[in-house]
């Protein structure tokens, strides 16, 4: 990753911190990481590793935070997580549709086919497993 | 909430519910102060462990709060950490456990024959 690009990342999770850490850390922890990324270590490693500290930072229990703050922002970092899970599933089948544009071997248009070769999951009827080999594996 | 010297004094292992990070924070302070690359720096070389920055920010935050460190004034933009009394005291207390579950776990295997 290009270093300006690198540093906008971090900068960009180092804003998900509370804003009194932000007084105190941030400085120190945009220069860190900047000389992390010289060092070598990954920015997207770093920009995770801050992203985790920043949900830990809100969700530990500070006096004087109120509790409404700390159900907010776990409510923030949920309704994110459903989005980004939400835009993951619907980029999926496109870029399935992408492969078989492209003339995918293993991938074929169409509507499903019955496969004889297959195993139902004991206790767990809706669950098939495909014989390794036989099934289309897209 | 800080952990008084009474706390180490009265043998209660505090480090024992801080976590492996706060732990080596304070090993690696133990000699002379420094700040969070020195720290993370040391570390690697010390345990072999790459403290992410965000557990180190997270740890040294945890640290101050219980009084085990402090941190001086900042050089340039980086504020070094310093162990305190206190801090001191509750390391050699968690090292002087480790000691003991550490020996019992090598007798052990010496008898089990492993």
């Amino acid at each position: 990753m290009a270093g300006p690009r690198a540093i906008r990342l971090v900068e960009t999770t180092l804003r998900c911190y509370p804003a009194r850490w932000r007084r105190r850390h941030g400085d120190e922890a945009a220069e860190l990481a900047a000389l992390l990324i010289n060092d070598g270590r990954p920015a997207a490693s770093i920009a995770w590793s801050y992203l985790a500290g920043a949900a830990r930072e809100w969700l530990t229990p500070r006096p004087g935070r109120r509790l409404s703050t700390m159900a907010c922002a776990l409510l923030i970092a949920a309704c994110s997580l459903g989005v980004t899970g939400g835009l993951l599933a619907s980029a999926a089948p496109a870029r399935a549709a992408t492969g078989q544009a492209h003339g995918s071997a293993h991938c074929r248009p169409g509507p499903p086919e019955p496969v004889p070769d297959v195993i139902r999951a004991i206790g767990h009827p809706q669950v098939i497993i495909r014989e390794a080999g036989h099934g289309r594996s897209c | 909430m800080t952990v008084g010297k009474r706390d180490a004094e009265a043998g209660q292992d505090v480090l024992r519910r801080v976590g492996e990070a706060s732990v080596l924070i304070l090993i690696s302070l133990a000699d002379e102060p420094r700040h969070g690359y020195a720290l993370i720096q040391d570390i690697k070389e010390l345990a072999d462990v790459e403290l992410g920055p965000g557990t180190l920010y997270g740890a040294l935050d945890r640290l101050e709060r219980l009084g085990l460190i402090e941190s001086l004034p900042a050089e340039d933009r980086r504020h070094p950490y310093r162990i305190t009394a206190p801090g001191a005291a509750a390391l050699r207390l968690h090292l002087d456990s480790l000691e003991r579950v550490s020996a019992a776990g090598r007798l052990r295997l010496q008898l089990g024959g492993i």
